[in-house]
């Protein structure tokens, strides 16, 4: 009977060992340059409040995870956005650039620690979203592409661009 | 030109700088993956491994991506019934490959470890279909004929040989609910059987909160001890919940209602099982472990189970014992 309490006790000590390294294949400082090369950035970071947090969610139909919001005014006019969405096992970390317009510049995946879809990090992905505005469509498998292996993240990041282009028309635009 | 020349200089010390990540990165992941292997080594584990399962028991609708595949070692142990000794440790080696993005086929051996001593109640030999009130002898479904009741049994036996096949038709993700069909064919020595599943899963609050539900049917036959086959068919059904409560952990409930039926027609039995999962999924494995414990409202709906598997609301019998748990590691590649 003492048998199966080794198989527990192991598979325990296998669950606590520790877990993934914490890779970052951007930082902010690179992210920023790597968007908007050149420019200064001034930080600029917005707290939702509580109306504007349901109007973007009204608008995007996606929900507002944090009510901060990091965001840096660009030189020359523009945005860049810091944010996160959820993945299938953390959070993935993107930034976007916007034009003074509200229009994409570039998105950049700053961390992505998942199983499947590292692709989601190649610029034909990414270009994507290239242009696009809160008055674009924006459906995974319609207008983005999905990843084989890596659906949750795909549309997770198309939502998050989705809401970040709801947040530039309540947040920032005016 | 000038800002030309240091825009160049930047995109140059960029791509530098995310090279020598890069790099960092490959150290990592063999790192990670060397790490990984000596685990399974040193847990006993063959390496080889399976799509990521958040349940220890519910199968949910993600499946291995194409041209991908997935070792997965599955550990299970069960163990007492209503008097004596009886534990059985159980172990799934299994190889999953991903055909299509919706369709994933796995092969898999099945071999367990069986312990008894004095837990099979004994018939009354002037009234067969009645119990010797209070005597036991060593017995059950993995003790060997022929072995002398009298004394304990301890036996591993390598079991069978499974092919397991699972389309999806609606993604969890992209529809409202995920839908997929399951099929599994084992073969062994001492039984052949089929068994089919359909799978359902739900996702909320950003695919964090997941719901499953399987219901399954499985018609066996089984070795008879006259000899020829015994038929028994199993209604089954398996839901769970699992939320990811921190960054690589979900923890949740998990339920089980297992029907047997003698020769797939005569309702024998009703046994029900609840407990907890936790579960740690990782960039190039994952780790699963549940409990499950039978509840004392089982049912026992045949003469020969009312008689010989009841006991105090439990059901054992040939087919369940009071205490499950579960140990799923896999190993994506």
């Amino acid at each position: 009977m003492k048998a199966e309490f080794a198989f527990v006790a192991l598979p325990v000590s296998a669950l606590i060992a520790p877990s993934a390294f914490a890779v970052q294949y951007l930082t902010v400082d690179q992210a920023q340059h790597a968007i908007f090369a050149g420019k200064s950035f001034t930080a600029s970071p917005v707290k939702l409040t509580a109306v504007q947090r349901k109007a973007i969610e009204k608008a995007s139909d996606v929900r507002v995870l944090h009510d901060e919001q990091q965001v840096w005014r660009v030189s020359g006019g523009g945005w860049f956005i810091v944010d996160e969405v959820v993945g299938k096992h953390e959070f993935i970390t993107y930034a976007a650039g916007l034009n003074a317009d509200g229009s994409v510049k570039q998105i950049e995946i700053m961390d992505y620690r998942e199983t499947y879809g590292g692709q989601i990090r190649d610029q034909k992905w990414r270009d994507q979203f290239v242009g696009k505005t809160s008055k674009s469509t924006l459906k995974l498998d319609r207008d983005v592409k999905n990843i084989s292996g890596a659906t949750l993240s795909c549309l997770h990041i198309t939502d998050g661009v989705k809401r970040l282009l709801a947040f530039y028309e309540i947040a920032l635009k005016h | 030109m000038r800002a030309f020349d240091c825009a160049a200089i930047q995109r140059q010390k960029l791509a530098s700088v995310r090279q020598q990540y890069l790099s960092l990165r490959v150290m990592h992941r063999r790192m990670k993956f060397r790490s990984a292997f000596a685990a399974a080594i040193l847990l006993g584990v063959s390496t080889v491994h399976a799509h990521e399962a958040i349940f220890s028991w519910t199968y949910t609708t993600d499946l291995t991506p194409k041209g991908h595949g997935e070792f997965e070692q599955w550990i299970t142990t069960r163990w007492e019934k209503a008097h004596g000794s009886y534990s059985v440790v159980e172990f799934r080696d299994e190889f999953e490959y991903g055909v299509t993005d919706n369709f994933q086929l796995a092969l898999y051996l099945n071999h367990h470890y069986v312990y008894a001593n004095d837990d099979f109640p004994v018939a009354d030999p002037a009234h067969p279909k009645k119990l010797l009130t209070g005597v036991y002898e060593t017995g059950g479904e993995d003790v060997h004929k022929g072995h002398n009741p009298a004394k304990p049994f301890d036996s591993y036996h390598f079991e069978s040989v499974s092919l397991e096949g699972i389309y999806r038709f609606l993604s969890p993700y992209k529809d409202p609910v995920g839908l997929a069909l399951y099929f599994e064919p084992s073969v062994g020595d001492q039984e052949t059987e089929l068994e089919w599943k359909i799978l359902l899963q739900k996702n909320w609050l950003e695919d964090r909160l997941v719901w499953a539900l399987n219901v399954n049917y499985e018609l066996e036959y089984e070795k008879a001890d006259e000899g020829g086959y015994e038929r028994a068919g199993m209604f089954e059904w398996f839901t769970g919940f699992s939320y990811r409560f921190v960054r690589n952990w979900s923890g949740g409930l998990e339920f089980w209602n297992h029907h047997e039926f003698a020769d797939a027609t005569v309702h024998e039995h009703s046994a029900y099982f609840l407990g907890p999962t936790i579960h740690y999924g990782g960039e190039r494995w994952w780790a699963t472990l549940g409990f499950l414990q039978q509840l004392p409202i089982g049912q026992a709906f045949s003469q020969d189970n009312k008689e010989f598997a009841a006991h105090d609301g439990y059901i054992f019998g040939d087919e369940h014992e009071k205490y499950y748990v579960r140990f799923r590691v896999g190993i994506n590649f």
